[in-house]
């Protein structure tokens, strides 16, 4: 690999001290399959706590943090930019979206470049959320989406489309409406709603020949919930035709329960700014 | 405190951004309703990222850095063969400001990636003695990512903050190591924290027309600043001091924000310090 | 502003009414299947007129707006020679920009009358603070500016010496320090001290 000039660089060969475990201990032990009742003692489709705020990024015009489980993701948006190297007009603006995991955030060390992955779920988070942006509004023009996982505890994607879509609402870019998202795990037969990381994990395998369900992979659903509409639908891995139905529905009913969460948050904000115009009116006086 | 000055004219600060600044200083006070020598309040958070091996939030007003070590192994230089590997850098994401766009590190990213570098070689908190596993065949390397969330001035005081702090509640797992046969076991569950010597603390300043010097300056007050200063302190030790271009700077005034800068590091390193042991 | 007590607060994507001939859909909402549906976070404002009501959201930050013809914007000149001169735009109307968006000006847009005779030299200068006019785009991603109305042209300018000149004709500016007289087009707006007292 070429040397990265403009960064401080470490030894060449690096490893990381987890894959030396003491086999012996006994917390170790990796699973292979999903348990039959999840390790944090929650329902198949039960979704974890969430937290979302908005404002977090005073140099932004928008921005929002979400913390779901051990998933922390900051995003923040900016101000609509002329599109560089671009000759043609366009009629529809376009979103940039850069989707990054710190380097600290996952069990192994990101590199600063993003990688594969990275670019993937990029583009994941710009489709999920096109279709909710009036972009007709901003021709020719591009608005920034940065979302950065500081922890990265499972679902990370899908929450950093939610956050997302709250910065977008917070830079006051117009919005068709909300976006939630949430990622959902096939095991064999088993299913479960918005994964911790040791769960995607698992879902991402395919399961051993013996078995008899060969059924494993992970889903990612965009909704517009408001609208009752899908923006955006990833899939990798393998299942039957007929797990399709129940898990589009399970994770359609996630996202409605999202988003009362999402608006709440957003009236909090509109609160707390009218009362801040009120005091400094006063002030003013 | 703002009154007399025309805030609806926010745009005075986008039009006019000299004689804005202008106007607020005349009348003794700062942009965002400071004395001229406050500092912004600042709070520490330890320990909430999961995934590292220890973690810290440093926050000055709104200025917001978040540090992550992340410790792997390796084999030590030829040249240093029980010496570990402190790897600082600083990033400094188009997230955090539209100064920045995406791509490869700005170079007041890579600047303030080397000023981190030296203020650490300098001060000489952690021996990098201290994370050898095995004299020439294993060591410890400390990934230290700095990442700015929220550029609003002051960054680097930010970043030597998180730093020292993410360092203060690093913890180790022990290793067993057979230089013969190279075999390594790593026990998880005995974690040592790493033995550290002082802590330095950075202050930065900005100076305006009259040799006016005001601490902790924000992004406003920074890019409209004739000259910028940062000072590295440790107990009654200066281990750095970077002033970069601008306008000259007179001595008194230097030895002013010496004793500033000492009152300041005293507050941070408290300020650490009960964060730490409240978690 | 309008003090309502209880301002109605809506997000994106909520439902606010119908559509029908009394409410019709204002800025910050948008019609879809007979009704009417908020585009921002914000408060909801209701504009009476006479059988028609608007319906209009309101945000609480600044709208993340782009120049459009017709638009007067707020631009400071960077860049001046013979036949045009760069801006950048800072404002749209009241709402300031926190991203600046390129102009330019060329010179027959400078005034409305005696077009051949405009030197561009006698007319801005970089650091200057104009007013001007978004015409229809014809370059991909610069606005092209005109100031040829009378509100239109320079408000803000400082001499040579650094003072905030005083404009004494819509040709001139004179510096208060040192008497000195520069030509400027000069916008027909009350000066900005005598605005603020």
């Amino acid at each position: 690999m070429p040397v990265d000039q403009r960064r401080i660089n470490g030894p060449e060969v690096t490893i990381p001290y987890n894959i030396y475990f003491d086999s012996n201990a006994k917390q170790t032990e990796t699973r292979k399959t999903l348990p039959k009742k999840r390790t944090d003692g929650r329902d198949s489709t039960e979704l974890r706590k969430i937290f979302v705020k908005t404002g977090i990024v005073s140099q932004a015009k928008g921005s929002a943090y979400i913390e779901m489980g051990k998933t922390k993701v900051v995003c923040s948006v900016f101000d609509p930019r002329e599109i560089p190297n671009k000759t043609g007009y366009s009629l529809q603006g376009e979103l940039f979206c850069e989707f990054k995991f710190s380097p600290f955030s996952c069990l192994k060390r990101k590199i600063h470049q993003q990688d594969s992955e990275e670019k993937e779920y990029s583009i994941i988070l710009q489709r999920a959320l096109e279709s909710a942006v009036c972009r007709h509004e901003f021709p020719n023009f591009q608005v920034d989406v940065y979302a950065l996982v500081l922890d990265n505890g499972g679902s990370s994607l899908a929450a950093a489309i939610m956050a997302s879509s709250l910065a977008l609402s917070d830079a006051s870019v117009p919005m068709f409406g909300l976006v939630t998202a949430v990622t959902a795990g096939i095991y064999q037969d088993r299913f479960y709603l918005d994964l911790t990381e040791e769960e995607e994990v698992i879902c991402s395998k395919a399961p051993d020949e013996s078995t008899s369900s060969r059924n494993y992979g992970i889903v990612i659903q965009a909704n517009l919930p408001q609208h009752g509409q899908i923006s955006e639908f990833f899939h990798v891995g393998s299942m039957d035709l007929a797990n399709m139905k129940p898990t589009v529905e399970a994770i359609t009913t996630a996202c409605k329960e999202l988003c009362p969460v999402m608006q709440q948050c957003l009236v909090k904000s509109v609160l707390k700014a009218l009362k801040r115009k009120e005091n400094m009116e006063k002030e003013d006086q | 405190m703002r009154r007399n000055l025309p805030r609806s004219k926010y745009q005075k600060g986008i039009i006019h951004p000299i004689k804005y600044l202008r106007d607020y200083l005349e009348r003794d006070i700062r942009p965002d309703g400071r004395q001229f020598l406050r500092v912004r309040p600042m709070s520490v958070n330890v320990r909430s990222i999961t995934q590292a091996d220890s973690s810290s939030i440093f926050k000055i007003g709104n200025t917001t850095v978040v540090c992550g070590i992340k410790a792997e192994l390796a084999e030590p230089k030829v040249e240093t063969p029980d010496c570990g590997y402190i790897i600082p850098n600083v990033e400094l994401p188009p997230l955090c400001s539209p100064k920045f766009r995406p791509g490869p590190p700005s170079d007041q990213a890579q600047i303030s990636s080397k000023i981190v570098e030296t203020v650490f070689l300098n001060s000489g908190v952690l021996d990098p003695r201290n994370l050898c596993i095995s004299k020439n065949k294993l060591v410890w390397v400390l990934y230290c990512d700095l990442i700015c969330i929220d550029y609003d001035g002051s960054v680097m005081d930010a970043c030597v903050g998180a730093l020292m702090a993410a360092l203060k509640t690093l913890t180790l797992p022990e290793v067993e190591h057979n230089p013969d046969t190279g075999a390594i076991i790593v026990h998880p569950s005995k974690r040592l924290s790493v033995p550290l010597k002082g802590a330095p603390v950075c202050t930065t300043f900005a100076l305006f027309e009259d040799q006016l010097l005001i601490p902790d300056p924000t992004e406003e007050e920074e890019s409209l600043a004739l000259a910028r200063l940062s000072l590295v302190i440790d107990g009654e030790e200066l281990c750095g001091v970077y002033k970069a271009g601008g306008i000259p700077i007179s001595q008194e005034v230097l030895m002013k924000s010496l004793s500033q800068s000492k009152k300041r590091a005293e507050l941070v390193r408290k300020l650490i310090d009960t964060a730490i042991s409240s978690t | 502003m309008d003090k309502l007590k209880d301002p109605i607060i809506c997000v994106p994507g909520q439902r606010l009414c119908v559509s029908d001939k009394i409410n019709v859909p204002g800025p910050g909402t948008y019609e879809q299947h007979g009704y009417i549906y908020s585009k921002l976070a914000g408060v909801v404002k209701l504009a009476k007129n006479e059988n028609v009501c608007t319906i209009e959201v309101h945000s609480m930050t600044e709208q993340s707006i782009v120049p459009a013809p017709g638009d007067i914007v707020t631009a400071m000149v960077t860049i001046v020679n013979q036949r045009f001169c760069k801006c950048v735009i800072k404002c749209i109307g009241d709402i300031v920009l926190t991203r600046p968006y390129r102009g330019v000006l060329r010179k027959e847009d400078v005034r409305a009358t005696e077009k051949d005779r405009v030197e561009m030299y006698k007319s801005f200068r970089p650091g200057d603070i104009i007013l001007a006019r978004v015409m229809p785009m014809i370059d991909v991603h610069t606005y092209q500016l005109s100031t040829a109305e009378n509100e239109l042209g320079v408000v803000i300018a400082y001499s040579e010496g650094g003072a905030s000149m005083i404009p004494i004709s819509w040709t001139q500016m004179q510096c208060p320090k040192t008497l000195a007289v520069e030509f400027r087009k000069v916008a027909k707006v009350i000066p900005e001290q005598i605005a603020l007292e």
